[in-house]
């Protein structure tokens, strides 16, 4: 078959809870997504599932999975894809909201709708669909994910190099490093010579240590590296000044996930 | 050899001279307790005596953390036309310390070893060095002398040398007594005696001391392949590359294709690599040659002060900086790792007799 007649690759992107940042910051690379379309057809980029026979070479799922009419939907997505990817930080792990994984739903709804509609929600189920949310899910704790785009919001060049490795038919590639090896090339002094604290020797490298280049540190929004020596980070944040419960706060911000499940590629 | 004398006044006017002409980097203080080579210019602060090794060494203006080897373009079925990437411009790194003058020709034998680097030695031969003799140790953490680079100055162009309150400067080759013309020096008749001056004020013994001379090292490190040491010296260990990324004499790199989307061009990059990450070692099929971290840890103390002592003719590959053991977070440094293990060397050959 010649290259004329071969027909483009289907991208599609879904969204699930998330702020959509991730499809944002792909947007703003707009000289490269144009060059994108010339390869692809992307035939997916808003909550529209209407034609069930569509299939997909590659499905983005941004946003974690909180709902059980969401996990359904996700299986649908991954039954019609040949490569389902993880977008960003919320797909990848659950991101900030799975922080509420650790209260109680009630208390969770009370935080955020008041004490009256708690109390009302618990007699009334049709009250509010909310009540509907069971548990904030990374896509790979529903369905089997090919590939991680990590990070809040993912990165661009991650994105371009997985597409580019999928559409060349070559094995995409995140090489596991934690966040300390791009820092120090960017010749940053470590946060610790500050006496500040960082998730960066046990995070997943790939963010090019953005936050520490630009004078905040990391706090681990990419997951936690596979074997990293997380018993040493505990206890050097114990050793510079942090409580055992301002570390697991630390921990949770971006990895609650990390004592149930690793979460690596 | 030309010599001058001049105060340090003197000596900053000069270099200020010569980075308006020249990029000059010079180390500066960055963040809290860090410095930096940074690039000289009108409102920068240069001063000698307050010091701590930069974060990273000065060999990455010769092996850049991250550089273009080449470009590539398809010109045909399977034919690709390359363009080497190309980069000539005249740079100096003044302020230079001994152990980082040890380190630069060190990496000049290793780039030459076998096909000859040219991307090394375009940028090292358009690369001028002023060296400057530390007159105390820069923190209570080196172990320059003991590590055999305190009284390092081959290589150098220029050496600027503190006697006193006043600087010897010597130029040591054409290139640096070029440089030093433009400076407003006086004439050193007795080179000799100042040098010694410096010596005499130098505090002895100069930073810490390894338990053994360096040329010892080799041998002991030989008899101790399995010992329970190595796996102490990792229980702390993030196998964050950190030691390697900021030692001058880590080179190993990685290469990889950045394409465009098309996979028609593309450049050929290579970047930094470091063998204390945890897939350093691992090849095609997925073995990992070194999967355990006290592994890894032995195999870089023996790079340091047993292979490549043994494979080029320099002394230890260890410079005795300590920028591993300063920007370890968790405060494992390879002075502690090799004095643990001379002790027991000791303690077992004292046990055996």
């Amino acid at each position: 078959m010649k290259d004329t007649e071969k027909p483009k690759p289907k991208i599609a992107f879904f969204d699930f809870a998330g702020c959509e940042g991730c499809q944002l910051a792909l947007l703003n690379c707009e000289d490269v997504v144009l060059d994108l379309l010339e390869l692809v057809d992307i035939v997916e980029f808003r909550e529209a599932l209407s034609e069930k026979a569509h299939r997909y070479d590659i499905s983005f799922i941004e946003g974690s999975i909180n709902r059980e009419e969401d996990a359904q939907r996700l299986r649908d997505i991954r039954a019609r894809s040949k490569y389902v990817v993880a977008l960003g930080a919320c797909a990848c792990m659950g991101n900030v909201q799975a922080r509420s994984n650790f209260v109680a739903p009630a208390e969770n709804f009370a935080v955020v709708y008041g004490e009256e509609a708690r109390n009302r929600v618990q007699t009334d189920r049709e009250y509010w669909p909310l009540w509907a949310h069971t548990r904030v899910r990374s896509v790979d704790e529903v369905v089997p994910v090919d590939y991680q785009l990590r990070g809040c919001p993912m990165i661009p060049e991650e994105f371009l190099s997985l597409v580019k490795s999928l559409l060349a038919g070559s094995i995409p590639f995140f090489p596991p490093k934690p966040v300390c090896v791009e820092c120090k090339m960017n010749c940053n002094e470590c946060v610790f010579d500050q006496g500040r604290t960082c998730m960066g020797q046990v995070t997943y490298a790939g963010c090019n240590a953005v936050c520490i280049n630009n004078g905040y540190v990391c706090d681990g929004c990419r997951g936690l590296l596979p074997g990293a020596n997380l018993d040493a980070h505990r206890q050097l944040l114990r050793e510079s000044g942090l409580t055992d419960a301002q570390i697991e706060s630390r921990y949770r911000l971006f990895c609650s996930q990390a004592e149930t499940k690793h979460t690596g590629q | 050899m030309i010599s001058y004398l001049a105060d340090e006044r003197r000596v900053i006017q000069w270099i200020r001279h010569l980075a308006a002409e020249t990029p000059v980097f010079f180390p500066m203080p960055h963040g809290k307790v860090n410095f930096r080579f940074e690039r000289v210019d009108e409102a920068s602060e240069l001063q000698f005596a307050r010091y701590r090794p930069t974060i990273i060494a000065p060999n990455s203006f010769l092996t850049p953390t991250k550089e273009e080897i080449f470009k590539y373009q398809r010109v045909g079925p399977g034919r690709y036309e390359l363009t080497p990437a190309v980069e000539t411009t005249f740079q100096i790194l003044a302020g230079v310390r001994p152990c980082d003058l040890k380190a630069i020709k060190l990496m000049d034998d290793v780039f030459a070893d076998g096909e000859r680097d040219p991307y090394y030695f375009q940028r090292r031969t358009n690369t001028s060095l002023i060296g400057y003799a530390c007159p105390a140790p820069c923190d209570e953490m080196a172990y320059c002398e003991s590590a055999g680079s305190l009284d390092w100055r081959d290589g150098v162009d220029v050496m600027l040398t503190p006697v006193g309150d006043r600087m010897l400067i010597q130029a040591y080759t054409e290139r640096g007594e070029a440089l030093t013309a433009s400076g407003d020096f006086d004439p050193c008749d007795d080179p000799d005696a100042e040098l010694q001056r410096h010596l005499d004020e130098r505090p002895k013994p100069f930073g810490r001391q390894l338990h053994a001379p360096v040329d010892e090292l080799p041998a002991i490190l030989e008899r101790h392949w399995d010992s329970p040491l190595w796996d102490q010296h990792v229980e702390r260990c993030f196998s964050c590359g950190t030691c390697n990324l900021v030692c001058p004499t880590c080179y190993c790199f990685d290469v990889k294709d950045v394409s465009a989307l098309d996979g028609s061009s593309g450049s050929r990059t290579r970047q930094w690599d470091a063998c204390m990450l945890t897939t350093f070692a691992t090849v095609a099929g997925g073995h990992n040659f070194r999967a355990d971290p006290a592994a890894r840890q032995r195999h870089r103390v023996k790079r340091k002060f047993q292979y490549l002592n043994e494979r080029y003719d320099s002394g230890a590959f260890c410079v005795g900086c300590a920028r591993c053991g300063r920007q370890c977070t968790t405060g494992i440094d390879i002075f502690d790792i090799v004095n643990d293990i001379v002790d027991h060397d000791r303690a077992a050959a004292g046990g055996a007799s």
